[in-house]
């Protein structure tokens, strides 16, 4: 905490950083392309990456275990008024539900997935309202004063759930809901407005919070206000390790979205719904675009003379119904020629035209 | 999807469901047990001695946060105490303020009851247009240390008669409009929701009262607004201001033209403006920390290490008091989590003799507190043998009263220090260093204790606590008026400690009678006085004996908290614990999980062998350490021909060897990596950079540039 120890850090950081930059641009880009890595077919990665065996298993679960140590601690905070944050790398969602359902059984428990994008906190709210509800008459039923039916939540404007949820608390009796909330800065939750709601959720009297982090800057969501008076952090580092399975399930993996076997695959898809005619109408584009890598793209009147010749159309209209239907799923684009004339080209490289080619002929 | 989730509810074993994986919420399970109960059981002696183990802990536990609640709620209402005081006068200040311009827009004429019914408003020359407002200067750009502020400002108006709306700049967001901040304001008085909110709803609710008064509307955060929905709602408002006699107060976090810069001309045109200007935070730093850790509004009291980072936090942090009164709270949970004993502050804090509490409400556990206070450190030093019942309550005792002289003398040094600008929370952390004080008594053992007036810096310790040097420096120079004032207030402060007191008293009738000695000559000396070249030598004595006094103070009364058998119970000296609460800072700790995570996992198979990568490394690690040899982007191609590298070659070291020894194990091992099949490679490769872009540390491949990521943190 020293100054100068700071100022070394920042020194540091920002040294960092250019050298970085530096090398970013003074030594010479690599030109490899992402298609050059012989890519296996998508469907076979995607089953391979589900079935992957992590690595040190054991360890992982190891460590997981390792923290039920400090489960009464966390317990304690959270009694006190305190939320929960956990950071670290590696996915929090076991500890954190594990943690939930052997420390916390005597409070009601919610468990928000905040990786996925259809969260809507409005509905979360409403729900941890009914949780608290009913906890509340379970307990108010020992004592035997029943409260008549009441108007559901989900009618009621959000101040006055949120009026609700932070009553007056009993002295003695501190009866609040657990809100899990995995990854609290998940796509679906990053919003401003979405964070002030949840603030506002864990600044109530009868909500306590408890949330994982994973990216780097979970912290610039919050404001001073946010961070101090209503989510009331605890830190706690706990890396797990543990891979990150479900955060990442809608993830698009880095090599089968670009690489040449994915669009081809998407394009014989396409193909294959289309009528024979039409597949070879685009056979006779692609097959030019092989035999002429050099050139910008076929001529549409060449193509209109060909395809009358092979007797796939009988006139430019239905010659231009089925240019329609290409440039529509992006089989097919058009571009200037040198010469000033449009031509149409097939938007791939010539391993993917080849794979493409094959797939259909088969 | 929330009937969904609430379908797929109770079921404990709900972890390991991919189904609730996919919901957007679910309900882990529900409040399945008796409360807690925070009594003991009579049936205490049928448990067996494990299970008697864990009820006392559980008991101890409820005690811990029930006193944790007790002593922090006493610290907040103090702080809230110190806050209001402060901002009283100004609060008063702005009450007559609006009293008064309530009574001038009144004088301009009260609309009869058919025009106040209409739901227009009524057509008014410029002048009658005008709003009353205030603009709260705070002197605080950080704004969440006023929002208490203004929430008393908003509860002392309430009391004096007003109807009080406080609003926020969220309410005047360009995304809600005009719309927005209008359906809260009505919320804010009418206590309901309307969708189609409009002014001439506020008018007739405020023509329904009987009674006049003013209707003050508090935005908190002015520059934060929406400029243009602000000077909307003013030029809104103030077409109603005889209906509705609005008095707006606005807080201004920046500069006095800050709000002409902001609102458009037409609005300010409708502002007739009065200022007030808070109090600095550096002062109320000073009075809560003067509150909270010298008077003994709770015992709970902090190490001189966390005492320093505490200090630290509020200066080079972010210095608003919000930060530094969570960090206190911290502390304190802290305490009550770490510290089993640490629930008898409840009872130390009572007003009542502890010997009774102790006697009569700890009489059945009277043993499990005894066998924990002998496992106290300060105790295992003491050689006194194990802690008895009287021990305890004599000790606990003298604990408050030593505590009581320190927080004496440092009100003292504090009073000394205020002329030379010493801050409180420097002198605070100073006093509170046990090191200092223990070679401050060993130095003065060696050496005479007649120096009298002999202070140096260089004496025992005292190079550390440069601020308490300044301060008893500043007695030493102290011209003859100001060190009687210093005296009287020494005299304040130690009125309840009698040694301190008949001293101060003792010096105060010797500078009564030089006083009145030198009064006589008065005549005779007061032209050599204002020349000051021979001046007379005896108000350098009485400086000589109050630097000694306060000496003296510093040697015998200021005694560290630390230093004391038990002080445990009271005080929190865990500063790692509170840091690491505190502050967390994930951006660093998750890149330094991925570069060390063996640390963490203790595998034997990863041991850094030099600054080879292995193949049985976690595979995000794998390539967040090969990315650190990239620039700011990364080829992906090459990027994962590096990964490949490392799961398909076993490493070069181990290849060399297994060309001339190439024993049936080394082979099974190569095998091995070779089994690594092409997909698999390119499976954890994909899931890997996914992990990555989880935790941020990259950017994905953009169209522009489609064959490379971006890498976004450089270097811890």
């Amino acid at each position: 905490m020293e100054i100068n120890d700071v100022e070394d850090e920042d020194f540091g950081f920002s040294r960092n950083y250019f050298l970085a930059k530096e090398s970013g641009t003074s030594a010479k880009k690599s030109a490899h392309k992402l298609c050059d890595i012989d890519l296996v077919a998508e469907e076979e990665l995607r089953t391979t990456a589900f079935d992957l065996i992590p690595k040190h298993d054991k360890e992982v679960k190891a460590l997981i275990g390792s923290y039920r140590s400090v489960y009464q601690e966390w317990v304690f905070e959270l009694r006190c008024g305190f939320g929960l944050l956990m950071y670290g790398f590696g996915s929090k969602k076991t500890l954190i539900e594990d943690f939930a359902s052997t420390t916390l059984t005597e409070y009601s428990v919610l468990v928000v997935n905040g990786y996925l994008q259809s969260v809507n906190i409005k509905q979360v709210i409403v729900a941890v309202a009914e949780l608290l509800r009913d906890q509340i008459k379970g307990k108010r039923k020992t004592t035997g004063s029943l409260s008549k039916v009441e108007q559901p939540f989900s009618s009621k404007s959000i101040e006055d759930v949120f009026a609700f949820l932070d009553g007056s608390v009993e002295e003695e009796n501190d009866s609040f809901v657990c809100v899990v909330i995995h990854n609290i800065d998940g796509p679906g939750l990053r919003d401003s407005d979405n964070q002030q709601l949840l603030a506002r959720m864990a600044a109530c009297s009868h909500v306590q919070i408890v949330a994982s982090i994973d990216h780097v800057n979970a912290s610039l969501l919050w404001d001073k206000k946010m961070v101090h008076t209503q989510f009331n952090w605890c830190c706690h580092h706990v890396p797990t390790f543990a891979p990150y399975k479900v955060e990442t399930t809608f993830f698009p993996l880095i090599l089968a979205h670009s690489g040449s076997g994915q669009t081809a695959k998407t394009a014989a898809i396409v193909l294959q719904s289309l009528t024979p005619n039409a597949q070879s109408v685009f056979k006779v584009i692609a097959e030019y675009q092989l035999a002429h890598p050099d050139e910008e793209g076929m001529a549409a009147s060449d193509l209109y003379t060909i395809c009358r010749e092979r007797f796939l159309v009988s006139s430019q209209v239905t010659l231009n119904s089925h240019l329609t239907e290409f440039k529509d799923h992006e089989l097919v684009k058009t571009r200037k020629h040198s010469d000033g004339h449009d031509c149409l080209y097939v938007p791939l490289t010539s391993e993917a035209i080849q794979k493409l080619l094959m797939e259909i002929s088969q | 999807m929330a009937a969904s989730g609430s379908d797929t509810a109770d079921s404990s074993s709900s972890h390991d469901n991919t189904e609730n994986n996919l919901q957007p919420f679910f309900v882990l399970h529900r409040d399945c047990s008796s409360p807690l109960s925070s009594s003991r059981p009579k049936s205490r002696r049928k448990l067996n001695e494990e299970a008697l183990h864990e009820f006392d802990d559980h008991y101890l536990t409820n005690l811990r946060i029930s006193a944790f609640h007790s002593v922090w709620s006493n610290i907040e209402t103090t702080i809230k105490g110190v806050l209001r005081d402060i901002n009283l006068s100004i609060f008063n200040e702005v009450d007559s303020w609006v009293h008064q311009s309530f009574r001038a827009v009144r004088s301009c004429g009260e609309p009869g009851f058919a025009e106040a019914t209409h739901p227009y408003p009524i057509a008014l020359d410029a002048l009658s247009k005008q709003i009353f407002t205030g603009f709260v200067y705070t002197k605080n750009m950080e704004f969440v240390d006023d929002q208490l502020t203004f929430e008393e400002l908003g509860n002392h108006l309430k009391s004096s008669g007003c109807h009080v709306a406080n609003m926020s700049s969220l309410d005047f967001s360009a995304k809600n409009g005009i719309g927005g901040c209008l359906t809260r304001l009505l919320r804010k008085f009418l206590k309901v929701t309307l969708d189609d909110a409009d002014m001439s709803i506020l008018a007739s609710w405020y023509c329904g009262h009987m009674e006049c008064t003013p209707v003050v509307l508090i935005i908190e955060d002015m520059e934060r607004c929406c400029a243009s929905v602000l000077s909307n709602f003013i030029l809104m408002l103030s077409k109603w201001v005889v209906k509705i006699p609005v008095i707006l107060l606005m807080g201004v976090a920046t500069t006095f033209d800050a709000p002409g810069n902001m609102l458009s001309s037409n609005a300010l045109l409708c502002l007739r403006t009065c200022k007030f200007v808070l109090g600095s935070p550096t002062q109320r730093m000073d009075a809560i920390a003067e509150a909270v850790l010298l008077r003994p509004c709770s015992w709970f009291s902090v190490g001189h290490k966390v005492a320093l980072f505490m200090r630290d936090y509020f200066l080079k942090h972010d210095g608003t008091l919000t930060s530094f009164i969570r960090a206190l709270k911290i502390a304190c949970m802290e305490h009550f989590s770490s510290e089993a004993l640490s629930f008898l502050l409840k009872d130390i804090d009572a007003e009542d003799d502890f010997q009774e509490i102790w006697k009569e409400k700890h009489a059945f556990i009277q043993d499990m507190v005894l066998k924990y206070s002998s496992e106290l450190l300060s105790c295992r030093s003491d050689n006194v043998g194990a802690p008895t019942s009287e021990n305890l309550v004599q000790a606990i005792g003298e604990l408050k009263r030593l505590h009581q002289r320190w927080a004496t003398v440092v009100k003292c040094l504090q009073e000394a220090g205020k002329l030379q600008r010493v801050r409180l929370l420097d002198l605070y952390s100073e006093a509170l260093d046990p090191d200092v004080h223990r070679s401050m008594i060993s130095d003065n053992q060696g050496e005479s204790s007649s120096r009298n007036g002999s202070f140096s810096s260089q004496h025992g310790g005292f190079s550390k606590r440069t601020s308490t040097f300044k301060a008893v420096h500043k007695v030493r120079d102290l011209p003859s008026a100001a060190l009687s004032e210093l005296l009287n207030s020494w005299e304040r402060h130690a009125v309840d400690i009698c040694e301190i007191r008949d001293k101060v008293k003792e010096l105060q009738v010797l500078m009564n009678s030089e006083d009145t000695k030198s009064s006589g000559n008065d005549l005779v000396n007061v032209s050599m006085r204002s020349r000051g070249t021979d001046a007379p030598k005896d108000p350098k004595v009485l400086n000589k004996k109050a630097v000694a006094l306060i000496e003296w103070m510093l040697q015998d009364q200021m005694k560290p908290i630390e230093s004391f058998p038990f002080h445990e119970i009271l005080c929190f000296k865990t500063v790692e614990k509170l840091q690491t609460a505190l502050l967390g800072d994930p951006r660093k700790r998750i890149q330094a999980d991925l570069l060390g995570f063996q640390k963490y996992l203790h595998c034997n198979c990863c041991s850094t062998r030099g600054s080879r990568l292995l193949p049985s490394l976690h595979d995000t690690s794998i390539l967040y350490i090969l990315a650190q040899e990239h620039g700011d982007i990364i080829n992906v191609h090459d990027w994962f021909q590096s990964f490949k590298a490392i799961h398909v070659n076993p490493p070069t070291k181990s290849r060399s060897k297994s060309k001339h020894s190439s024993t049936p194990k080394k082979k099974k091992d190569i095998e091995h990596f070779n089994n690594h099949s092409e997909a698999a490679i390119q499976a954890r490769f994909c899931k890997a950079i996914s992990e990555l872009q989880v935790t941020g540390l990259l950017r994905m491949p953009t169209k522009r540039r489609p064959d490379f990521v971006q890498r976004v943190a450089f270097g811890l």
